[in-house]
């Protein structure tokens, strides 16, 4: 409890420190890139100056209402999916041991085709669109969340589940107050894996059958060759990806503080 | 008092009828197994003769073993699915040779770990399939582009797993090989790899799984050769029941990686103490 106190209010100095330890690897490889890029020549690695210029030319402001929100929706409509599909059936899967056993060769089977594989098949029944795309995203994302969720919910304490079913505590309270909670860190596990998964599968999708986003955005930069935009594209992904993940952490973190035993054991788990 | 009595006695009427319950379900999960697959095919080829699957999109299962079988006597299958092996096994070799020694060094002081937080979450949240113009440009559609691909992304868990291992190694361990005076050398290879290993084993094997899957796409946006490219190949010809069979060659695949890689580590890791440490990381 005091320790964790502590970590979420450190000293201002300490947190200075903190923040220079982590900070001066990235600042001294940006600053040795741009130096060592300066003037370069190379038709596939650009200075960085340039690099930086093309990014505000491209992406700051037009290519975020172009390319950054629509993929952004996309990616969100298919984890939303993909996160009511995998926890709702993950729930039934996980109690119903049975019917889980029974159809687990089926699910490993099912997970382990490479989503980018079905991307054709996609193109063929959706067609070019967000559609397609939200499809795919939600199938890939799907997957991690069930099996993180059944792994969940079986892994709850039988203590636990045999104290509510004895209380006779009604399914719909017994789902809410027992087993969502106590799957909630495996779910959140499984969330965090389908979020990257749903990045590669939009940038992917959009490179292979699109008309916008980033992944379009760097291919057509490709095609076009102007290497500069590319690399910005690439950049801007980078960013993208990063403040995602943040976002995710600070969700993470303040579901799984609810329940404040189980944050202890999640700690404890990690350490 | 009286109430808790009651309460114990009677669990024992129910609880044992359902331990027999289990019993009967511990002889059952196969059978259960086979019936649910069986069903769920049937129930597919039943919905493509009666029309309620269009064939000419999704093919039936009829059609895909028709299509699998064929596949023995197909030297373009097999030149395709040796590319597909080939830039997934040089793509993890170079990802584990590289991720492992940066992951021992950086997870074995905690100044280099803190130092190298932010740049490694920055570059790993970059989808390696964002690289794939760059690696097309510079190397064109062959089996470089690949494996570059292939190590861009899988490096990353290997990485990762390694350094969280390391950062785990019991302490008593570590204090006794230098009260031994055991050298730096001598102490990576004794004491903290083995210490690491069932994270570091679990690390390869996602980045396994990662590198079939980055290989194929990359083969299919590419269009280096390769089972990937089959795909795209099948999918522009509309050889529907071919692209299908081909997907469910991949799929396979990547079971038969996963399985073989988890028999592996159970096997290498049996001796470690961390029969739990496992289990979790396998869930997570």
């Amino acid at each position: 409890m005091a320790r964790l106190a502590d970590d979420a209010h450190p000293s201002p100095l300490r947190m200075i420190g903190r923040l220079g330890v982590e900070a001066w690897l990235p600042v001294a490889l940006f600053v040795a890139w741009w130096v060592a890029s300066d003037s370069s020549q190379s038709l596939y690695f650009p200075s960085l100056q340039t690099i930086v210029e093309a990014f505000g030319r491209t992406w700051l402001p037009a290519g975020i209402t172009e390319h950054v929100l629509p993929s952004l929706g996309n990616l969100a409509a298919g984890f939303a999916i993909a996160s009511a599909l995998g926890v709702g059936l993950g729930l039934v899967l996980g109690l119903v041991r049975r019917l889980g056993a029974a159809l687990s060769p089926i699910l490993e089977f099912m997970r382990a085709v490479p989503a980018v594989a079905l991307l054709p098949l996609g193109l063929l029944l959706l067609g070019i669109g967000s559609s397609m795309k939200i499809a795919l995203i939600a199938y890939a994302a799907f997957w991690p969340i069930l099996l993180t969720t059944v792994d969940g919910v079986r892994g709850i304490d039988a203590t636990v589940q045999d104290v509510a079913r004895s209380y006779r505590v009604p399914l719909r309270l017994r789902l809410t107050s027992v087993v969502l909670p106590g799957a909630a860190p495996q779910i959140m596990t499984g969330m965090r894996t389908s979020l990257s998964i749903g990045i590669t599968v939009i940038v992917f999708s959009e490179m292979a059958g699109s008309t916008e986003g980033i992944g379009y955005a760097i291919l057509q930069a490709q095609r076009g060759f102007r290497i500069a935009e590319m690399w910005a594209g690439m950049l801007a992904l980078g960013i993208i990806g990063y403040l995602l993940n943040i976002a995710f952490r600070g969700l993470e973190h303040r579901v799984l503080r609810w329940n404040r035993a189980m944050h202890h054991t999640m700690l404890a788990a990690r350490s | 008092m009286l109430v808790a009595e009651g309460r114990d006695h009677a669990p024992p009427g129910p609880s044992r009828s359902r331990s027999a319950g289990r019993r009967r379900e511990a002889l059952r999960p196969a059978a259960d197994k086979v019936v649910a697959v069986a069903a769920v095919i049937a129930a597919w080829q039943l919905a493509s003769w009666a029309g309620v699957i269009d064939t000419r999109s999704i093919a039936s299962p009829a059609q895909i073993v028709g299509e699998l079988v064929s596949f023995p006597g197909d030297p373009a299958f097999w030149s395709a699915l040796g590319a597909t092996l080939q830039g997934w096994a040089i793509g993890l070799v170079l990802s584990v040779a590289i991720a492992l020694p940066v992951g021992l060094a950086l997870g074995s002081s905690e100044i280099a770990y803190r130092s190298c937080r932010f740049t490694i979450d920055f570059l790993r949240t970059i989808p390696p399939v964002a690289l794939v113009p760059l690696a097309l440009l510079i190397y064109g559609a062959t089996l470089e582009m690949k494996v570059v691909l292939v190590v861009l992304g899988a490096c990353w868990p290997v990485l990762l797993q390694t350094m969280s291992g390391v950062h785990q190694v019991d302490p008593v361990s570590r204090e006794t090989a230098r009260s031994y005076r055991l050298d730096r050398a001598r102490t990576i290879v004794w004491v903290v790899v083995p210490g690491a290993s069932p994270f570091i084993a679990t690390g390869v094997r996602i980045a396994a799984t990662m590198a079939l899957i980055l290989t194929i796409g990359s083969e299919l946006i590419g269009g280096a050769p390769g089972l990937g490219q089959q795909i795209g190949l099948a999918e522009v010809a509309t050889d529907v029941s071919r692209m299908y069979a081909l997907i469910v060659v991949c799929a396979a695949l990547g079971v038969l990686v996963n399985a073989v890689l988890a028999r592996a580590e159970g096997r290498v890791m049996s001796w470690h103490v961390s029969q739990t440490m496992r289990t979790r990381a396998h869930s997570a």
